[in-house]
């Protein structure tokens, strides 16, 4: 189960060949203020259970954790919350949108392309370098994350974070929706909203600490459980956010989440891990990479980005 | 792949027996941090506006009109049902917003929507076809199951779908993890269960929709309440079904008398003397670890070796939440 969760934020089981030397193009220039919107799915409105987030096509192990009427409803929501997003900013001045999925299930293939903002420009698929903040560069205006979940161990509707039991950057944790704002953070980008359960945009406005406009999309009441709204509700709710936190990232109003250099990170590997996937880790022999632990690492680096890129390196081992 | 096997048996119904593997017995919190359900009240308490006249709903499936085969209609495909299920999945969400509607009228303002039903993990309700000014509750494992967050703002309590008590001949009929479960002496079936929550909270249960057997021992029970009998038991398994059209019409005029007859004081909570007597006797189609494992939870005494057990509480919710720490037990692999 919580393997399958690894899954959900992150890389799924895919051969990858050896990395090559192809830069992806830039995206095309911004007509406009250049929203970019990650969109998750644990912390979308009115979704509780891994079946509804799971396509049952990510592999073996996502077989049976799906059942395939929820996925597909599930689907449909989340395409039309991001619509959401997307009309909202634009009623604010925005001219720009590129969606990048931010979900595993469906190998990152989630968002209905036909049903899409035909403005929008959709990032999707696996494997795609810095996963989940993949496409980002100085030409984007602000980061929007929807659907956000909590953290590994917060009581979040089906929190994790990565691999990881624990994850932090500088003493700080950061959840998924943290490390991805360091990243971007790095090129003067800061997030404007975030929306998610309670328990997840809590942890987040405490992490940011900018002031970001959180939308709770429902109250967790258990791991798979939780009060939820209409998706109408919802909806509109995203909708009148987006057009605040576009206005207002306007306006320059949201700090960029920027943490001291070089940055000193410590983590663990999940213990529900085997000892497959630490062997895999330690044979990565990444740069600078040491052993604290059992399954714990410290990490010294001047590039957030270059830390995104070990994340990948380490969810394939996982998923392999 | 052991969570998904806990949670892959956590699906099953009530009404299926434990299967008996290698057991397991740590408690839900561990896995999915179950929030207490002190918490849950409380964070729906907070999202309610106060004032108005608040219907809570309870959403269960096995007394939804025409229904009558568990296996068929009562689960999902991946569970072992059927596409059928699916057909019944718009009836739950039809029949309540039936009810919506005929409290709407009534002058209710606002609605609780929380899921009852385990086929699919307490995910049965169309969320986009819901009543759009409902709060939905749904998900497994949530606290206090059945009555996830029920609290003192709350005016009326509905049940829909609702099925009659075990040992009974009603439509699918069974009672949580139990053969038999009194308060004071007296039996309850799922209703009563939640009537004897909400009562003490002043929250009277004002609505039960169910089949024939339902509707008559909940009357019983709870005394004076509105009840549309959707169908009539042949079997536990066969019944003489109304026309769903015309039983939603039904649930829609008898929501709006529910309404007004609590609003004057007609419909009263359930109360119960303190301290609550609670004798409970688990299926006897269990295994004997069960009653050897639920004997463990603190504050409940065992009969001998028998299959039955009693406690003593003055809070009816604190009961609810031993029994729902029973039901865990049960469902677990």
């Amino acid at each position: 189960m919580r393997l399958a969760w690894s899954l959900l934020s992150c890389c799924a089981a895919v051969t990858l060949s050896a990395q090559t030397t192809y830069t992806p193009p830039a995206l095309p220039k911004p007509t406009g203020f250049r929203v970019f919107i990650v969109p998750d799915m644990e912390g979308m409105g009115s979704a509780v259970d891994i079946r509804e987030v799971i396509a049952g096509t990510e592999g073996e192990a996502y077989k049976n954790l799906t059942s395939d009427d929820y996925w597909h409803t599930f689907r449909g929501l989340l395409t039309r919350e991001v619509n959401a997003v997307i009309a909202g900013a634009r009623l604010a001045g925005a001219g720009s949108f590129v969606v990048n999925e931010g979900h595993g299930g469906n190998l990152f293939a989630n968002v209905l392309p036909w049903d899409l903002d035909t403005a929008a420009i959709l990032i999707r698929g696996f494997p795609k370098p810095l996963v989940m903040i993949t496409g980002i560069d100085s030409s984007v205006g602000t980061l929007i994350f929807t659907g956000a979940h909590a953290n590994a161990g917060s009581p979040g509707v089906l929190a994790h974070n990565f691999a990881f039991d624990q994850f932090t950057v500088n003493g700080k944790t950061l959840n998924e929706v943290g490390i991805n704002a360091l990243i971007a953070g790095e090129l003067g980008i800061a997030v404007s909203m975030v929306s998610g359960d309670d328990a997840e945009i809590a942890e987040t406005r405490d992490m940011l600490g900018n002031g970001f406009v959180g939308v709770v999309t429902k109250y967790a009441v258990g791991r798979m459980a939780a009060i939820t709204f209409s998706p109408t509700r919802v909806r509109r709710m995203l909708h009148d956010s987006a057009a605040q936190a576009v206005r207002r990232a306007m306006r320059h109003e949201f700090k960029p989440l920027v943490l001291d250099r070089p940055y000193q990170v410590e983590f663990a590997l999940r213990r529900s891990y085997p000892v497959r996937v630490v062997a895999g880790v330690d044979s990565l022999a990444w740069p600078g990479l040491q052993k604290t632990g059992e399954r714990s690492y410290h990490l010294t680096t001047d590039s957030a980005r270059q830390l995104g890129l070990l994340l990948d390196a380490i969810e394939r081992v996982v998923l392999h | 792949m052991k969570r998904v096997l806990l949670v892959l048996a956590l699906a099953a119904t009530p009404v299926a027996a434990a299967i008996a593997q290698e057991r397991d017995t740590t408690p839900p919190e561990a896995y999915f941090g179950v929030t207490e359900f002190h918490l849950a009240r409380i964070k729906l308490e907070r999202l309610m506006q106060p004032g108005g006249f608040t219907v809570y709903i309870i959403a269960d499936m096995e007394g939804l009109a025409a229904v009558v085969n568990n296996s068929v209609e009562m689960r999902p495909s991946y569970r072992g049902g059927t596409p059928e299920h699916e057909r019944f999945r718009q009836e739950l969400t039809d029949e309540v917003n039936a009810a919506i509607a005929g409290a709407r009228l009534a002058g209710a303002t606002q609605f609780v929507v929380n899921e009852g039903h385990g086929g699919t993990l307490f995910r049965n309700v169309l969320v986009e076809q819901l009543d759009p000014a409902a709060i939905l509750i749904r998900g497994y494992p949530k606290p206090n199951v059945m009555e996830t967050g029920l609290n003192p703002q709350v005016d009326a309590m509905f049940i829909i779908g609702a099925h009659a008590n075990a040992g009974t001949p009603g439509i699918i009929s069974h009672n949580f993890a139990f053969d038999s479960f009194t308060v004071n002496g007296k039996p309850l079936n799922e209703a009563g269960i939640a009537a004897f929550v909400g009562g003490e909270m002043g929250v009277p249960l004002a609505l039960a929709a169910g089949d024939n057997v339902l509707t008559a021992e909940t009357r019983e029970m709870v005394g004076p309440l509105e009840t549309v009998t959707v169908k009539l038991a042949e079997s536990r398994s066969a019944a003489a079904v109304f026309s769903p059209a015309t039983v939603r019409g039904w649930i829609r005029q008898a929501a709006g008398r529910a309404v007004r007859r609590v609003r004057a004081g007609a419909i009263k909570p359930l109360v119960f003397e303190r301290p609550y007597h609670v004798r409970l006797c688990l299926r006897g189609s269990y295994e004997a670890w069960v009653p050897e494992e639920v004997a463990r939870l603190p504050g409940l005494t065992r009969e001998g070796d028998s299959r039955c057990l009693t406690t003593e509480s003055q809070s009816a919710e604190d009961v609810v939440n031993v029994l729902n720490k029973i039901e865990w037990i049960v469902l677990k692999p």
